[in-house]
Order: C-alpha cells, then structure tokens, then sequence
C-alpha cells in the first residue's frame, strides 16, 4: 500500500522537478504585414487616416498615473488623430517582466509605448524581426523627429545599430535641467549653522558634521539625516564626478584622448568609495540607503530633515523648496571637478518601437511622431488649455486650482513617471523645471563634459558578448560597492577587487566598447 | 447471497482470459473512477509533460521570433559558461547548503513539537499550543518578509532595542550575509512547524494505545515510550515526508529568498533558482538560464534516487 502510493508520488516529483527548466512558447512565425496603401495615410496634417484604426500598444503605467485612457492627451488626440490606441497597461513594478514575456511568448502588441527597451534588447528582438527597422519610415512619415535628428546628430548615432537599423525611439530632451540630478542643500540648516556652501568634499565632510551634531532642526534631538540618496549605488553616480570618474557610453567610462577607460579598478574609484565609506561609517550618509524605497527617500526629501540630496526636480519638496538650494559639484581631492551624472539628448532610450505584428507601422509613426513637436509635447504634459493650462507668454502653465491637489497632475499626462517618448524643450519645461531648478541647473553647467556619449549600439554578435561579461561585471562590482561603502569588506581586499575583475574579463570590456567608439568617430 | 457474491468475483477473470481486453472491461466496470482521474491526468500532460520539450532551448540559441524549433543549435555551450562563471560555485553552495541545514535543522522539529503536543495530558493545553504553532503558516510569504524587516530593523526593530538595552550594539540582521541563512531558515521554522507537525500527529494517534498500556505495566519511563513506541510508529511517515522533501530539495524558498536578498547578502543569499528568475527573465536569457535550471532538476534528481535508495537499503519503507 504504502509502496503503491510511492510510485505515484515519484512521478508526479519527477515530472514538477523537470518543470523548473520547461518553458513553452509557440513558434509561430510572423507573416510580414500588410501595408497599408500609401494612399489612406496622409503625410501631412490631421486626422492621419480618413477610416479609424485600431492600434494596440503595451505601456507601463508609474504609480502616480491613473489609466491612460481616461487621460485627456490621449482621448483628444484620438479624436484628432482617427487612430484609437488600446493600451495594455502592466504596473511599473514587474514591467520588465511582463515585457521580456511578451517578447518571449511572442504574443506582440502592435507598438511599445514607454517602454524602457535597452540596446541591447533592440538589437536583440530587432535582428530577430520582433521589432521593425523605422528609419525608412522616420523619413518619410515623422518630420518632427527627422527634423530633431537632423538637429542633434548624436541622436541618430546613438540609436543607430552597425547595420544602419534603428529599432527603438527614445524620449528627447534638449533643455539640459532635464538630464541631470541636481545637488540640492539645506540653505536653512547652513545659515542656522554659520556655514558657507562646500565647495570640496573636505569641506562637505564638515558641514555634514555641523549637519549631524549641531541639531540645526533645532529639536534637541539628533535625528537629522546628513546626506541621502535614491536606493542602491545612486550615490556612487552623484559622486562620482568629484573624484574624476565620468560616465561616458552609458557606463561606468572616462574617456581621454580617445582612449576608453572603465574606472571600476582605478584608484580613484577606490578613493571615492573610500570617501563614501566614511561618510557612511560616521552616519553623516542615510543608513537606509541600501534598504529604503524610492517612495521612502522621495518622502525624506519632503519632511525637510536631509541636509543634503540629488534629485533632478525640486517637485518632492515644492512645500519646504525655500530652505534648499542647488549647489555646483564638488572639487574632489585631486582637483577634480564634474558634474559626471548627466544624461544624452536621447535620454530615455527605447521610449517606443513597433513590432513585425503591426498591420499600419505608417500610421503608427506619424501617431507617435506629433509628440516630439512643441504642439504635441505641450498636449501630452499639460492637457486642455483652459481646463489644465493657460499660456503666458507662449508658454504653457497649469492652472493654479488644477494644481491645488497636486496629485491631479500626474493623472492626466504619462510623462509623470518618467520614461515617455516626446520632445522635452524649455517650452514645456514650466512645472518640472521652474525657476530654482533652473538656478541649480546654472550651477552644474560649467561643470558638464562638454560632449557625453550614449551607449553605443554594438552588432547582434558583440552585443551578446557585452551581454555575458557585463552580467558578471556588473552584478560584482554592484556587490563589492555596495559592501566596501558599509565596511562589510576592508580596503585591503582591493586588489583581490581588481583581480577578480581582471578574472572577469574587464579588459575584453572595455576593448569591446574602444571599438564601438572608434566606430561612432568616424 | 455471501457465497454468490465471491464466486462472481473469482470465476470473472478466469472466463475472460485475454488480458488487453481484460483491462478494458476493467476500466469499463470503474468508469466513474477512471473519469475522475482522467482530469489530473489531463493536467499532467498538459502543464507537466507538454513543457519538456521546452526544455530543449537549453542547447539552442532560443530565438523567440523564430520559436523553439527554429532556433540554431548551440550544444552544451550554456552549461559551459554556467560552470565557467564567476557565480558558479556560490550558487551551488548556496543552494545546497541553505537547503540541507534547512533539512537538518527544520526537518527534526516539527516531529518533536507532535510529540509533546501527544504527550500533553491537558487536552486544552495541547490544543492551544497546536493552534498558536500552526497558525502563522496561513500568512503569506510577503507578509512574513515584512514582518522580518520590521522586526529586525537595526534602528525601530525591537530585536535591536532590546540588544541595545541590554548593552548590545545593534545588529543590521537583514543586511549581514552571516545572518541571512539563520534568519531565513528559523523564520521557516517559525511559520511551519505547527503545519508540518499535523501529519505526525495523526500518525502518532494511529499508534495502538494496548502497546503504551503494555509498556506502562512493564514499567517503561514515559521517555521510553516515546523512544520505543511513538517513534517507531511514526518512522515510516517520517521516512516518506524527508524523501518528499529531498524531492523539491533544490527549489525550496524561491520567493522568500527572493524577497529578503539584497546587495549586502547575495554572498549567502544567492541560489540557483532566484538566479535563474533574475537572469533569465529580467534580462531576457531564457537559454542559458533554461541550461541552469535544467542543471539544477538533475541535482535534485540525483538527490531523490539516492536518498530512496539509501532508505530502502536501511529500512523496509521507501517511495518505489
């Protein structure tokens, strides 16, 4: 009896333990879709096409957005346009699994809007005909973006791969407070302290003492918090600049005389973390910055007790903004001065892509194209004139009582959230840029390297390579970082450090991106 | 009436010899039965068996757009990289070791808890302490981590005030790699031995009572009883349940490990199975993690053949 039951129980075992690695997907090949006649999509003007289409699109939806559908950008360009997008929404938290599923399964929507695709998945799901090649159709149906593109050069060599494809669109943004976090200070606490703004690590270490002892809340209690960050190694980013370590090719990379650097073994490196590791050791840098979450941090940021912070907005801390200003970078112990965190004009990469699936990729990009215009950009961040905005001197403003409840806002535009593919220039700039962070912004501007690089976009081959050594790399230098900035490991384990990412294959790395951007200079 | 009803029984098979058919008219005579199984069967085939041919990405370059079938062949270059990296052997320390002191440590436990619950006289004693030990299994994974993160929070965490108040400098449990496989395997403990000491239980209450009445007259000591009694009794339970657990040895606690990792403890907090959710589907390898993962299943199938092996060589009970 007992042995009978065994038997059955062995397969059913046998059977669940082989599951772990079974994966099911259907292999069905795409059928190219038919094109639409040229005829039934006017270049020019609205609506795009005289008969509506229906267009599906995956989205990620940030949780301060409400559904897409109820957004007004959205339900009046549909009426503009004659194209009703159906969005499929998957929350921010998962996105990347619900997309990398999507692709897997081979189960597409028509189109991805604010979508985070990275190079390498582009070049990934593009060379394997997931997703389309569009610069034909930039040309021919999206002037705004072809006129941005011819604009901004970098652009298009940033998203172009080796054999001339482009896959994905990213979200532009020319005005350049957009790209880069500022540095942003407790005035108040300064002034109540008798304290200059730092100008040098050395003297931020001091203030962030005075910050840490002098109860400059004036509470009696010592629960200020010095310094804080975003979660994880957001702080070795901001930081970075000071001790010379820039982040050109969207990785941790100098570049000097045309020569590639990756700066993870360097002493410089070493001296910041160092640095960092003291600040964390005498408390002056937030304990939790491991562990919190970003809505934890974007609420330090709010209760007006951090002393010192990075962030690209002064929107978290709009009720207390008076008590902060934003500082320039500091000069670190070699002299060096950068402001090292700051992105390239096509900032958010991969913003949106049609897949093969997509029966009008014509009328999809001219769909997507009006957002990178003033007109478009200005619908989708700021709604209804009258009901959300009003212009002041040709630029839009929300309405005072449409701000009163300030959650309202990122109700009605997907750009709250980050990541969604339109032009961002000062003309819509008026919430998320307003004065102070323009003032923080001047601050940081003489200290921006004068050019900054995308991430290269490698061949299908190469960039698979880049694939497995930078998972290696990046999962351990995540690690180690992380450990020698809380003392978990000691300095004298540096040099295993480098070995271990010599062990890697750092070398092969940074000779893999030397070629991509020998590559981009010519 | 009696004696009708076995001879149809005896003379049936005899009259209809052939055995193909036999079974048929089996199966015909249980209809009934046999649909009811036909479900899980079908279950079995489609969501356990239908996927093994998945597995075959595994030696491919799976290429989603292409599907499984189309996709080139790449052999045992996934399985190479996997041995050859840097992770390798962490993973497979990790793995096998937070599941083998699980084993040691958690599986013991919750036949002791049966056995002072059977040994408790006071009825409304021991059915208090059987529901205060099994209740905290019907919180959910995330809850329990939740728990954990407060209550080991190095600054508000009342773990920590009460080491502080004793003169102890506060421990960052949840960001220590020494501390993870403690913490991760007693909370396990905590939220599942009253659950898992529920068989037992009813095992020991199949025990036969004139065995302990016989004892107590040749005047065995109420440990004698337990040692000579309760846990014979129990021993091929005990048996079946360990060689059940060996057979999801290798994937025990995915998401628990997965929701308590960080920076600071993937040292220790690293196995295979959250590697392969991480890798393979954040980053879009399904091959190679389909490789790994496939390694994994054979680990854990060589475990369960042998640990059924060595069980029936020293005792009659095993699972085939």
């Amino acid at each position: 009896m007992r042995k009978r039951w065994g038997r059955k129980m062995i397969m059913m075992m046998i059977a669940s333990s082989l599951m772990l690695a079974g994966c099911n997907s259907g292999g069905t090949n795409n059928e190219a879709a038919p094109e639409v006649s040229k005829n039934d999509v006017h270049t020019t003007g609205f609506p795009i096409v005289d008969q509506p289409v229906n267009l599906k699109m995956f989205t990620r939806i940030a949780p301060v957005n409400g559904t897409f559908k109820e957004m007004p950008v959205f339900q009046d360009y549909e009426k503009l346009s004659q194209v009703k997008v159906e969005f499929i929404e998957a929350q921010t938290d998962g996105f990347q699994e619900k997309k990398n599923l999507l692709f897997a399964s081979n189960e597409l929507p028509d189109a991805l809007f604010r979508s985070g695709i990275s190079p390498l998945e582009a070049i990934r799901y593009g060379s394997a005909g997931q997703l389309i090649p569009l610069e034909g159709l930039i040309d021919e149906y999206a002037p705004n973006l072809k006129k941005l593109m011819d604009q901004y050069p970098e652009i298009r060599s940033g998203i172009t791969t080796p054999e001339g494809h482009i896959y994905a669109i990213p979200g532009i943004v020319t005005l350049s407070a957009a790209r880069t976090d500022k540095k942003w200070i407790n005035q108040m606490w300064l002034d109540k302290l008798n304290l200059e703004v730092p100008e040098t690590t050395e003297e931020l270490y001091n203030v962030l003492l005075a910050f840490r002892d002098g109860d400059p809340n004036g509470n009696g209690k010592q629960d200020e918090i010095p310094m804080t960050a975003r979660v994880g190694l957001a702080v070795v980013s901001a930081m970075s600049g000071s001790f010379g370590l820039d982040s050109q090719l969207g990785y941790n990379i100098n570049i000097e005389n045309d020569k590639v650097h990756i700066w993870m073994g360097s002493d410089q490196n070493k001296e910041m973390l160092m640095y960092l590791n003291k600040l964390y050791k005498e408390k002056l840098l937030d304990p939790e910055i491991f562990s919190h979450t970003e809505a934890q941090y974007l609420a330090k940021q709010g209760s007006g007790n951090t002393g010192f912070f990075f962030d690209q907005t002064n929107n978290n801390f709009l009720s207390i903004k008076d008590q902060y200003t934003g500082i320039a970078p500091l000069e670190g112990p070699q002299g060096d001065r950068l402001q090292s965190q700051a992105l390239p004009i096509a900032r958010d990469f991969g913003a949106f892509a049609i897949t093969s699936v997509n029966q009008y990729p014509a009328v999809t990009m001219r769909w997507i194209d009006y957002f990178y215009s003033d007109e478009g950009s200005t619908l989708l961040r700021f709604g209804r004139e009258g009901e959300h905005y009003e212009m002041k001197d040709g630029i839009p403003y929300y309405k005072e009582d449409f701000l009163k409840e300030i959650s309202n806002q990122a109700k009605i535009t997907p750009y709250a959230g980050g990541g969604a593919p339109h032009l961002i220039s000062e003309q819509v700039a008026s919430f998320i840029n307003p004065p102070q962070v323009q003032e923080a912004q001047q601050k940081l501007d003489p200290f921006m390297p004068k050019v900054r690089y995308a991430a290269p976009m490698f061949d299908e081959q190469t960039a698979q390579e880049v694939n497995i050594l930078r998972n290696d790399i990046d999962k351990y230098y995540e690690e180690q970082s992380t450990k020698f900035i809380v003392g978990a490991i000691g300095f004298d384990k540096w040099e295993q450090f480098q070995t271990t990412l010599k062990k890697m294959r750092v070398e092969e790395l940074e000779k893999l991106y030397q070629d991509a951007f020998d590559k981009m200079q010519k | 009436m009696k004696s009708v009803k076995t001879d149809t029984t005896i003379t049936m098979p005899r009259s209809h010899p052939k055995k193909s058919s036999g079974l048929l008219r089996q199966m015909g005579k249980r209809l009934d039965l046999y649909l009811m199984l036909l479900l899980p069967v079908t279950w079995y085939v489609v969501f356990h068996y239908a996927p093994l041919y998945g597995l075959q990405i595994a030696f491919k370059n799976f290429n989603p757009a292409k599907g499984i079938l189309g996709s080139s062949w790449e052999g045992f270059g996934h399985f190479q990289r996997f041995f050859d990296s840097y992770y390798f052997w962490r993973l497979l320390w990790n793995t096998l070791s937070i599941n083998l002191f699980s084993l040691l440590i958690a599986f013991p436990i919750p036949i002791l808890l049966a056995l002072i619950i059977n040994e408790i006289r006071n009825k409304t004693f021991s059915k208090w302490l059987q529901n205060i030990t099994y209740i905290p299994h019907f919180i959910s994974v995330v809850v329990i981590v939740g728990i954990l993160n407060v209550f080991l929070s190095p600054h508000t965490g009342p773990v920590n005030l009460l080491i502080e108040a004793f003169g102890g400098t506060p421990i960052r449990f949840l960001e220590e790699a020494g501390w993870f496989k403690t913490i991760f395997i007693s909370s396990n403990i905590w939220q599942n031995m009253g659950w898992q000491s529920i068989i037992y239980i009813a095992a020991l209450s199949g025990v036969n009572p004139h065995l302990y009445e016989a004892a107590k007259m040749d005047g065995a000591s109420r440990l004698r009883r337990i040692w000579h009694i309760s846990l014979p009794g129990i021993a091929p339970v005990v048996i079946i349940l360990l060689i059940l657990d060996i057979g999801h040895f290798m994937n025990i606690g995915f998401e628990k490990i997965l929701l308590m990792q960080n920076n600071l403890n993937l040292e220790s907090s690293d196995v295979i199975s959250t590697f392969v959710y991480t890798t393979g589907i954040l980053k879009g390898e399904y091959s190679y993690t389909a490789a790994i993962g496939l390694f994994n299943s054979i680990i854990n199938l060589v475990l369960l053949l042998l640990v059924n092996r060595i069980a029936r060589k020293t005792s009659e009970t095993s699972l085939w």
